[in-house]
């Protein structure tokens, strides 16, 4: 008998590289909505643009892109409901911005500022949402896919008709994390969609390295698990298969695994230099197959944007960013006590010293000089 | 308004970084987050756009230049109030506490001085106000020599400034500033123990001949000069170093060498208010008890009058650290670096002792020998030892003049 180490690797796909789509496979998603996902898909990008530069220029510690990958969170995020639960990794700020969620504050949680809903306690470019139901990053690769599954196994019992989506990277799939969530949410028929963008490199890594298997969606199945593969630039197709999974999870039909074929246009992070690894002839490779251009190619073509919408969108998002740097910056730190709160509900012994001792160095309501 | 752009770090622990290529000129405007040159450094290049708006007065670093970060690279003529790091304004900041004020590096006024950052820290360590100090040449830039020159005439003719206190009333902490003498210590210390592996050797010795032959020079010499044990010690340390000379050595990191050093500078710790000194005696193998009794007491005194000079210092083989007269038992001292060994010597004390089956009273003492075990082997230490120990108990055997 011969030994199956395969399954279909063909990606979905609704577009091609111009925009123009299968109208056989094309979702149905009203007109505002459409132009909505393509505004968050340039904002994520033009705040990357000075979100990087405010790294650069020392203004900021530290900055992690989304730039090229922004077709995967904003298709799949569309393709909730927005009571359901997010866990996302860290090139997810699309997610938070097509929930509604301001740059302002995203700006403010860049600068950790006192409006930040962390207080300046997280890593720069870790968002979230509480009212949004989009849960904080951390930074440890694949722990947030069992909190998901977690999660979604709460929907469940609670019956709240609510289901959990995860992202996470390529890399990820290498992880503890991973395998168990997996596990976990194949037996317990876990209402959770397992979003992996593959962008092609963990930080450095290439995903040859990272597994002998011929794609990373072939997993699900020793799970029990559906896995796909689709486009992750083209967003018609990343919103197609979200939605099915959407939909099986709602039904009781458990999880699904989404591989997404994307790109990381820029640097792993601030403090990467990605020159060193890729060459720039692959760069130009995946330009041409770069989301934000394929979803104007297919907005164009449907009738529904030109270039004067164009211009005026871009300069909108450039003095909406602009100004929401100089608010967030000019923000106050949070007081120092903050370190101190929120972890435990009553604050424990060891920390209230620690709080006093720091106190008793830098003054009440300290926010650095 | 005129500001400074100081290279930021731009990635994580990144130092410095080179000017690849200016993409402005000087005279030009930028605007915020316009690209302002292609910087390399060896973790990433990026391209570092501008944290300003406004017109470009100068551009202090010619590409191909490596900055470190900190430095200056750029002077922009800001023509609006941009949200730039140094000067953000929090609108609900409370008011900062006076401590935490102090505590802070003093901003005030620094904004159109010329300094680098290292001049600044030098300025502040000395207590000197930067917008004080006048800068020695026409460009306007301030420099660690004036910087020096404004400390010295500040401090000229006061004896040795009281460390500026800084602490306040929060804190619970007086804060000591480290400099002078401190610092050198901190710097020494560290060095000696980062880079070298320490070893300690430790024996006893029994030092009743030593006592009476001590005993015998203080009626002879009277009060013309106090005789202590430390110049038997000297002497019986610079005989036995001749016959072990790895223990009379350094290590020469540049040339990979070990220098064997034909002189016996004995090095004396001294304990002085301001902190640890350690003068040495020079060619100690060659003078008599009395000359090593005389220049002990005189390097002692010099050295807590804090009247050494250089030379005094400078040029030591070998060191010898007394801890006896205050007390303790036993003491692993840190090496002077960069030599290689350093002997400590603690308390005579009468213990009882057996000779020949028999318990006699003696005058005993612990020693310690420490070591850099790159250059001494624990068995050239250990026989180093018994060699110290043979002068001490039979100072006959050494080449001694009184």
């Amino acid at each position: 008998m011969e030994t199956k180490l395969r399954m279909d690797a063909a990606l979905f796909q609704v577009m091609d590289n111009e925009g123009n789509f299968d109208k056989e496979l094309e979702p149905e998603i009203p007109k505002d909505r459409l132009i909505r996902m393509y505004r968050v898909m340039q904002t994520v990008r033009m705040f990357e643009n000075i979100a990087m530069g405010l790294q650069r220029q020392g203004r900021i510690g530290f900055y992690i892109g989304a730039g090229g990958q922004e077709a995967c969170s904003v298709g799949s995020t569309a393709a909730l409901k927005d009571s359901d639960w997010i866990f996302p990794a860290y090139r997810e700020p699309g997610a938070l911005l097509l929930r509604g969620e301001t740059v302002l504050q995203l700006f403010h949680q860049l600068f950790g500022n006192e409006n930040d809903y962390n207080k300046g306690r997280q890593m720069p470019n870790h968002f979230n949402s509480r009212d949004k139901n989009i849960a904080t990053p951390s930074s440890p690769i694949a722990t947030q896919i069992p909190h998901a599954v977690g999660m979604a196994i709460a929907a469940k019992m609670r019956k709240t008709g609510d289901i959990a989506l995860t992202y996470f990277g390529d890399g990820a799939t290498s992880e503890n994390d991973f395998h168990s969530g997996m596990n976990f949410a194949g037996i317990f028929d876990a209402p959770v969609i397992m979003f992996c963008q593959n962008n092609g490199y963990a930080i450095s890594l290439p995903t040859r390295r990272q597994t002998r298997a011929e794609t990373l969606a072939q997993k699900a199945i020793a799970y029990g698990i559906p896995g796909e593969r689709v486009d992750g630039n083209d967003i018609l197709a990343v919103y197609s298969v979200t939605r099915k999974a959407v939909e099986r999870a709602r039904k009781g039909g458990g999880p699904t695994m989404i591989e997404a074929i994307t790109y990381r246009i820029g640097p792993h992070s601030s403090s990467d230099d990605p020159t060193k690894y890729r060459d720039k002839s692959e760069v130009d490779e995946w330009m041409k197959k770069e989301p934000i251009r394929r979803m104007r190619g297919y907005l164009i073509k449907k009738g529904i944007w030109n270039d004067d919408k164009e211009k005026e969108l871009l300069e909108e998002i450039d003095a909406e960013i602009r100004s929401a740097v100089k608010v967030a910056e000019g923000i106050a730190k949070p007081p120092i006590e903050t370190i101190f709160e929120n972890v435990y509900e009553e604050m424990p012994w060891h920390l209230k010293e620690q709080m006093e001792e720091t106190v008793s160095r830098y003054g009440k309501n300290y926010r650095g000089g | 308004m005129k500001r400074e752009f100081k290279l930021p770090d731009v990635g994580e622990g990144v130092a410095e970084g080179e000017i690849r290529k200016w993409l402005v000129k000087e005279g030009e405007h930028v605007r915020e987050f316009q690209p302002l040159a292609e910087i390399m450094t060896d973790k990433v290049n990026v391209e570092m756009t501008s944290p300003f708006t406004g017109k470009i007065l100068k551009l202090r670093a010619e590409e191909g230049r490596v900055i470190k970060v900190g430095e200056v690279i750029m002077e922009v003529d800001v023509e609006e109030e941009s949200t730039a790091p140094m000067e953000i304004k929090h609108d609900s900041s409370p008011r900062q506490p006076e401590a935490a004020k102090a505590a802070s590096h003093p901003q005030h006024a620094t904004e159109s001085i010329r300094a680098t950052p290292a001049v600044r820290k030098r300025a502040r360590e000395l207590g000197i106000d930067i917008s004080t100090v006048k800068s020695g040449d026409s460009s306007g830039r301030i420099t660690a020599e004036d910087v020096e020159a404004a400390a010295k005439s500040v401090h000229a003719g006061t004896p040795a400034p009281a460390p500026p206190h800084v602490s306040g009333p929060h804190d619970g902490v007086e804060r000591i500033p480290v400099q002078g003498i401190r610092r050198r210590i901190f710097e020494r210390m560290a060095e000696s123990k980062r880079n070298i592996p320490h070893f300690s050797y430790v024996d006893e010795v029994d030092m009743t001949s030593i006592v009476h032959a001590r005993d015998i020079l203080t009626r002879k010499y009277g009060d013309s000069v106090k005789v202590t044990f430390l110049p038997f010690i000297i002497k019986a340390a610079a005989e036995a170093l001749k016959e072990f000379p790895y223990l009379n050595a350094s290590y020469d990191e540049k040339t990979n060498e070990i220098l064997l050093k034909k002189r016996y500078n004995i090095g004396v710790a001294v304990a002085t208010d301001a902190g640890l000194i350690v003068p040495n005696i020079k060619d100690a193998d060659v003078k008599s008890i009395e000359q090593l009794a005389r220049e002990v007491e005189e390097l002692a005194s010099k050295a807590r009058a804090g009247n050494l000079s250089l030379p005094e210092v400078q040029g030591g083989t070998f060191t010898i650290t007394n801890v006896g007269p205050i007390g303790g038992l036993l003491s692993s001292p840190v090496i002077n670096y960069p030599e290689s060994a350093i002997l400590a010597t603690h308390r005579i004390q009468q213990r009882p002792v057996v000779r020949n089956g028999q318990i006699i009273i003696r005058d005993m003492m612990y020693f310690t020998v420490a070591c850099d075990h790159r250059i001494v082997d624990g068995a050239v230490a250990a026989r180093f030892g018994n060699k110290l120990m043979e002068y001490l108990e039979h100072p006959f055997l050494m080449k001694l003049e009184f």
